[in-house]
């Protein structure tokens, strides 16, 4: 029965664009290699390719003459609630849907959003990882997957406001921009909501924030659900909508970008009156523009050795700011930056995206991901690694804990913030 | 066994039974992808879907074959890289800019063109057949390549092997009387007429559907495909 489930959601989304990147792939096995997964463990059925398995499967045995003759001679397998299990734990524990993969095919298939059609054959199917599901609940219910209520966002604004002497603007009607952080930063990383707050202020920006838009995690769109998705996303453009805002800026999350962006406007219509837009595009703009002033070299200065920058797959490969960050550093570190390799839309993935951090049997995997990345900073000599997005600073910070790493973590708004003239 | 009649029926009308299957096959792949619908994206553009879908088709064809080193997949596994690359060259070379193929060619379309003199063509033959016993190697060693082949998979190259090292013993008339050689690569070259609609072989059609969405989703959010 649950086959049937993911098997009706593998045919509702076949349309052209599925099926022609399916009938694409040559199985050259090319997007192994890609893989931080494959190539941190080696298990080969961690190659993007094997973890489409089952839409493709689905989409030869429904749609296509081949897939059906196959099925009659048992050379192809119809999908089981076994075979679910398998690759539920394929997809979940061992991909972050950054599409690295989508770089090297030759063919040039987008597998990321491939990949993600399956999570949402598995979702139908009842088959997402329990932590994961723990959370999406919990989004449900509370709003948040961090236990992020309204109570306690209140109370975390009101002590960030205090602590760090900022004026955070709550619930403000009429304000040109809303400003919706992850309960990430909320939660685990405060310092970066009052660097925010300290820039947008700075520039005098008309910004607010929302208590019904509090939380732009998604994690429906980590599961793979259109409609936990699409609920969290209305959560999101219902706030908007009520304190009559222009522009959405989501800052430093990946996924919640990549869904409010790309995805939203396609599932609820609404969310095409808004512009949304990065904390890394206002940043770059705000300091490219001399909109606010930072002091140029400020990281040279104070001697805190090489600093990279961390590319985010959401939002750089998949977001699109990826000179904003460079200009940016290359003002506030020009001595002291210096880029890996490779980097940009051909970075390494942190390994902890896709809800892979939130599941704690997938720790060796994520892990074995990260000791990529290790290799990476260490060949370039970097002592602080830099990036947009605290999906990966949280992966980041773990990891470096885990391995016992002697660097430091920080946020690009964080590092305009410290840089700035009085 | 009469092997001219044999070599008649082969290259006469079975030929032309499989081409027309090769064509109307290809042709039923293809609407049947084009009909299962397409859905409109109607979240506003960073960039321009145009030069991404331009860029995208730029790099395959200029910077995968010719400078790909670029990518760390090259490094990773140059012989493979350098292998499916010379394959295909050798297709293209052998398939148009031979003579003999060329002379198929015009009896279908009705025109000719210059080739490549012998010695060229037959060198190009020569390394795309080592070409693909390395990509066979690669199939069957490398872990990866081993999951995800399938009956299928062993069928296509099989399939396409044939026809390429029959006509390199055709060209230099080893082991078997000229008809026999004959017979056997437009045998096998019937064969595989028929096959490529029912296989992988013909993702030289959806290539182009592929790389399109690759472009137009880099383009969309100004990354470079």
């Amino acid at each position: 029965m649950q086959t049937l489930e993911a098997m009706n959601v593998f045919v509702e989304e076949t349309g052209g664009w599925v099926a022609s990147q399916l009938e694409a792939c040559t199985r050259c096995g090319m997007c192994a290699e890609a893989c931080h997964f494959y190539q941190g463990t080696g298990n080969p059925e961690y190659a993007p390719v094997w973890k489409l398995e089952l839409l493709r499967r689905a989409y030869e045995q429904r749609f296509t003459l081949t897939g059906k003759f196959k099925l009659l001679l048992g050379i192809d397998k119809r999908i089981s609630d076994e075979d679910l299990d398998h690759w539920s734990e394929i997809n979940y524990y061992a991909c972050t849907v950054c599409n690295k993969c989508s770089m090297v095919c030759p063919m040039g298939i987008d597998l990321g959003p491939l990949l993600h059609e399956v999570r949402a054959g598995l979702a139908a199917a009842g088959k997402v990882p329990d932590d994961l599901m723990v959370a999406v609940n919990k989004q449900i219910e509370e709003g948040s997957p961090l236990g992020m209520t309204s109570e306690v966002w209140d109370s975390r604004l009101e002590w960030v406001a205090d602590d760090w002497d900022v004026v955070i603007p709550r619930d403000v009607k009429g304000a040109d921009t809303l400003v919706v952080f992850s309960s990430i930063e909320v939660m685990k990383f405060p310092s970066n909501i009052a660097a925010i707050a300290k820039i947008l202020n700075k520039a005098g920006e008309n910004w607010t924030v929302s208590s019904k838009a509090r939380e732009v995690v998604n994690f429906g769109f980590y599961e793979g659900s259109e409609e936990h998705t699409k609920l969290f996303l209305q959560r999101v453009l219902d706030g908007a909508k009520e304190l009559g805002v222009k522009r959405i800026v989501v800052t430093e999350c990946g996924h919640a970008y990549d869904a409010l962006r790309w995805l939203a406007g396609n599932l609820i219509p609404e969310a095409n009156d808004f512009e949304i837009t990065h904390i890394t595009g206002v940043l770059g703009e705000l300091v490219g523009s001399g909109r606010i002033k930072v002091k140029p070299g400020f990281f040279d200065e104070n001697d805190s050795g090489t600093i990279t920058f961390h590319d985010a797959c959401k939002i750089q490969r998949r977001g699109g700011y990826i000179k904003e960050p460079r200009e940016v550093l290359n003002i506030l570190a020009p001595k002291s930056f210096k880029e890996m390799t490779p980097n940009r839309e051909e970075a390494i993935c942190c390994g902890g995206g896709g809800g892979v951090i939130a599941i704690k049997a997938a720790d060796p995997m994520r892990y074995a991901a990260f000791e990529l990345k290790i290799e990476q900073v260490n060949k370039v000599g970097a002592t602080t690694v830099t990036m947009s997005c605290s999906n990966c600073r949280l992966q980041f910070t773990d990891g470096v804990e885990h391995f016992n790493l002697d660097w430091k973590i920080t946020g690009l708004a964080q590092m305009v913030a410290d840089a700035m003239e009085d | 066994m009469n092997w001219n009649a044999f070599l008649e029926f082969v290259r006469g009308p079975l030929f032309q039974v499989s081409l027309l299957v090769f064509v109307a096959g290809m042709l039923y792949r293809l609407v049947r992808v084009l009909m299962l619908g397409w859905s409109r994206d109607n979240v506003p553009s960073k960039g321009s879907k145009g030069g991404g879908v331009v860029k995208s088709f730029l790099k395959s064809i200029l910077i995968w074959p010719f400078i790909p080193w670029v990518k760390r997949t090259f490094s990773k596994n140059p012989v493979i890289y350098l292998a499916g690359g010379l394959f295909h060259l050798a297709l293209l070379v052998v398939l148009i800019l031979g003579t003999a193929h060329m002379l198929v060619w015009k009896s279908l379309l009705g025109f000719g063109w210059a080739t490549l003199p012998l010695p060229m063509v037959d060198w190009m033959a020569a390394v795309g057949i080592a070409a693909m016993v390395a990509l066979l190697i690669h199939r069957l060693v490398n872990p990866v390549m081993r999951l995800i082949s399938g009956p299928s998979e062993w069928a296509n190259w099989t399939l396409v092997f044939l026809p390429m090292v029959s006509g390199y013993m055709l060209t230099h008339h080893m082991f078997f009387r000229y008809e026999v050689l004959f017979s056997i690569h437009m045998l096998v070259v019937d064969i595989l007429l028929i096959w490529i609609p029912l296989s992988r072989i013909s993702h030289f059609i959806f290539y182009f559907f592929a790389r399109t969405i690759h472009g137009v989703e880099f383009g969309k959010r100004a990354v470079n495909p």
